[in-house]
């Protein structure tokens, strides 16, 4: 087998990376405009040994991939800001009990049913913070076809190594853009650590992640919400137990960042740094395309845990622009790890930003002393 | 494998107040499950949120702890990707009816080949005895304090409506009874649905006039109708008096189970 | 065989003193060693089980072990009722 050309909409090849990793349990819920995921996942998953499986709404979509993930298949749903929201439960849960699940959102304009049919970043906060209590997570932002199929593969490969859900968070625009894709004819694939026998459940290796205890295979685990003790029984009344638990889930990402990291430095040297992620790259992309060698970027393929050194390449760095389909969500983040002065640069409503935009937002930058300046468009 | 090998020992004595009745369906479960001479690595138990959910953590085979009225969604999940597993769900009148009512509906018409165990305690035990969908008119509880205006659901009704292939109804008195039906549900493909009347001496009996825990079996005992009786009084148009309620199987038919490996 | 209580499972709730064909479980008075009030049992020789689970090879009756919610009651191994016991009571 030969890698394979294709012409394809992002949504679809978000699809086909996920067969491309193995990926044999889908449960989705329509919605737009993430709904062509679920239409390919249905065409294509019996063909090759999994199962499609159209659930009653969102919370059972997330339920679902949970429960298919503990029988030990690679699993994912992909939804929008509506259907994101009902999956907030379950999506602590699976943080919690340790769970590797792919959800993918292909973003659209919030709150509420807000535009349907727009692109929108809205979700990137509620993404990393939408559940209840302290947990980490891992989010992953492709800004071309390409990427959707890539970063798709790779979401899995994170989700196992290290048990947690991982967020694609895509958009409208890159989720139906239709673009030239390589599709492989084979992918990395990094599997999920199986308990070993005699170890406890959730207990963790030198990585702070335990062995999965894949249902079925004998190990007798009993997996629960509840904050549990290494065995896995519930231990709810005791503080150490709980803090111990959650701070080792926190740290089992946020102390492997500059492993997870996943970003493209472009003119390090510059003074004028674009940071982004998803769509606005494109248009980031075009406007130095158009005037080599005059700004700097910073593009995300990860956003969380937020890649905060990558800042630090930036060594010149006078301000950093921060075009987003949202008011400021990043921006936040990268406030907290810079002291150099932050353009924001919103836009909201469903179109790219446009160069000229960039531009405008540029000649701010120029003059900007102020920690935090918004560029109305 | 004997009996005692299906209880997770090692967490024995279980949370349940004194004379709640799911232990002892937790018994019957279990006791049904070691006549089938199921294998461990082959049963997997699943459950949502509740005192009866709690079930699930002692047993000693792989067990799924999930969220409030969701256990059915993840059950679903694990069994289509596992066709082979024998999947059992445990859940609560709140869990099955109220939170996951729209789950119970559509496991049922899939007909997605799990066994549920509902123990119907007609209250919020967990919570401390809020009203539940269950709960009887007029019966008394922390959110109805002047008694339930509501109706009760009819679980098994809603069950049979939606498409389960086996439907049972016993309660936590009739253990021979309840262990054969779950033995049947088990065996049927598809979905069987076992809803368990059962006592919640602390927030339910307490409060409704059935202090003693040997009062609540009482009233199973003298209020539950076997269904053949109750098909025979309806037939001469005697209408049920309203304490009691039916008890027996409703359904056992062979319609296209969900999740049942293709026979090959 | 001989039938027992085990006294770290029961919580006192009397249900197998509803059940049993014999009347053989009694409300008890005395607490056991985690305060609650254990069942006393009257007569256990007669139980269907300890009398004729060996010779049948299963177990029979169990009503009591199946209800009791606390998984307190079991049968252990061995001949504890002299045959002179069964025979006073007639
Ligand atoms: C989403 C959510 N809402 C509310 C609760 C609180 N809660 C825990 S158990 C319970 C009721 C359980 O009632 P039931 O299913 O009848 O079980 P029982 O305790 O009576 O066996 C509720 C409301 C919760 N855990 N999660
Ligand atoms: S509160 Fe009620 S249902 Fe819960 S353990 Fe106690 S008696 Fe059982
Ligand atoms: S049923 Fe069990 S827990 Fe209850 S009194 Fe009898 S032996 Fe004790
Ligand atoms: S097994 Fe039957 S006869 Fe023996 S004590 Fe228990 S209920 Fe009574
Ligand atoms: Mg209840």
């Amino acid at each position: 087998m030969t890698d394979k050309t294709d012409f394809l909409n992002g949504n679809v090849a978000c699809a086909e990376g996920a067969l491309a990793a193995g990926c044999r349990f889908f449960a989705g819920y329509p919605i737009t405009p993430s709904t062509e995921v679920a239409e390919r996942m249905a065409l294509r998953l019996p063909k090759v040994g999994g199962v499609f499986i159209q659930m009653e709404d969102e919370l059972a979509s997330a339920a679902a991939i949970i429960g298919g993930s503990w029988a030990g298949a690679r699993t994912m749903t992909a939804t929008s800001g509506p259907g994101f929201s009902l999956m907030m439960e379950n999506i602590g849960y699976a943080t919690f009990t340790e769970t590797p699940i792919v959800i993918v959102n292909v973003q659209r304009g919030g709150p509420s049913t807000g535009q349907p049919t727009m692109a929108a970043q809205g979700d990137m906060l509620q993404c990393r913070y939408g559940s209840h209590g302290d947990y980490s997570v891992i989010a992953l932002s492709p800004s071309s076809v390409q990427e959707m199929y890539d970063l798709t593969v790779k979401a899995f490969n994170l989700a196992d190594r290290f048990r947690t859900p991982v967020f694609l968070m895509t958009d409208e625009t890159i989720g139906h853009m239709r673009e030239k894709i390589t599709l492989h004819s084979n992918v990395e694939i990094i599997p999920r650590r199986e308990l070993k026998e005699g170890e406890l459940p959730c207990a963790p290796d030198e990585n702070g992640v335990p062995g999965f205890g894949t249902f079925g295979m004998g190990h007798n685990v009993h997996i629960t919400g509840l904050t549990h003790n290494e065995k896995g029984y519930p231990a709810t009344d005791s503080a150490e137990i709980h803090e111990k638990l959650v701070r080792r889930q926190v740290r089992k990402i946020e102390d492997f960042r500059n492993e997870i990291a996943d970003v493209d430095i472009v003119n390090p040297d510059a003074e004028l740094v674009f940071i982004s992620y998803g769509a606005p790259t494109r248009t980031v992309r075009q406007l130095l395309n158009d005037n080599p060698d005059t700004y700097g970027h910073l593009n995300l393929r990860i956003v969380w845990p937020f890649p905060d050194e990558s800042l630090l390449a930036f060594k010149n760095a006078k301000a950093f622009i921060i075009p987003e389909m949202n008011l400021g969500q990043i921006a936040k983040e990268v406030r907290q790890h810079t002291n150099i002065p932050i353009v924001v640069v919103p836009k909201l409503g469903g179109a790219l930003h446009t160069p000229a935009e960039l531009l405008k937002a540029v000649e701010v930058a120029k003059t900007v002393k102020k920690p935090v300046t918004e560029v109305r468009l | 494998m004997n009996l005692e090998d299906w209880y997770r020992q090692d967490r024995l004595p279980h949370i349940y107040c004194a004379g709640c009745g799911n232990g002892t369906i937790l018994n019957c479960t279990l006791r049904a499950v070691e006549e089938l001479d199921y294998k461990k690595e082959e049963t997997t138990f699943i459950s949502g949120i509740g005192c009866s959910s709690r079930a699930a953590g002692y047993t000693s085979s792989d067990s799924l702890h999930t969220t409030h009225g969701r256990a059915l969604a993840f059950a679903t999940g694990l069994k289509l990707v596992k066709p082979r597993q024998h999947v059992i769900v445990f859940t609560g009148d709140g869990d099955c009816s109220a939170i996951g009512g729209n789950h119970f509906i559509h496991a049922c018409r899939r007909n997605i080949d799990i066994t549920v165990i509902c123990m119907n305690n007609n209250i919020y035990g967990m919570t401390g005895g809020q009203g539940s969908p269950c709960t009887p008119y007029g019966a008394i509880s922390t959110t109805t304090p002047y008694g339930m205006q509501e109706q009760p659901f009819d679980l098994c009704k809603v069950a049979e409506a939606a498409g389960a292939n086996y439907v049972a109804r016993w309660t936590s008195f009739h253990v021979k009874e309840l262990t054969e039906a779950i033995r049947v549900g088990l065996e049927t493909p598809g979905l069987s649905f076992i809803e368990v009347m059962t006592q919640c001496p602390t927030s339910f009996g307490s409060k409704n006039k059935m202090r003693q825990v040997t009062q609540m079996l009482d009233m199973f005992r003298d209020n539950a109708v076997l269904k053949a009786k109750a098909d025979r009084d309806a037939a001469k148009g005697i209408l049920p008096s309203p304490e009691k309620f039916v008890v027996g199987q409703f359904v056992r038919r062979n319609n296209p189970p969900l999740g049942v490996e293709a026979a090959k | 065989m001989k039938l027992v209580v085990n006294e770290r499972r029961c919580k006192g709730c009397n249900m197998c003193t509803k059940v049993c064909p014999y009347g053989i479980f009694q409300e008890g008075k005395r607490p056991g060693s985690r305060g609650y009030i254990i069942p006393v049992l009257d007569h256990p020789e007669r139980c269907t089980n300890c009398r004729l689970q060996k010779l049948y090879g299963r177990q029979l009756c169990g009503m009591c072990q199946m209800i009791c919610p606390d998984q307190a009651i079991s049968w252990i191994d061995e001949k504890p009722f002299e045959p002179q016991k069964v025979v006073i009571e007639y």
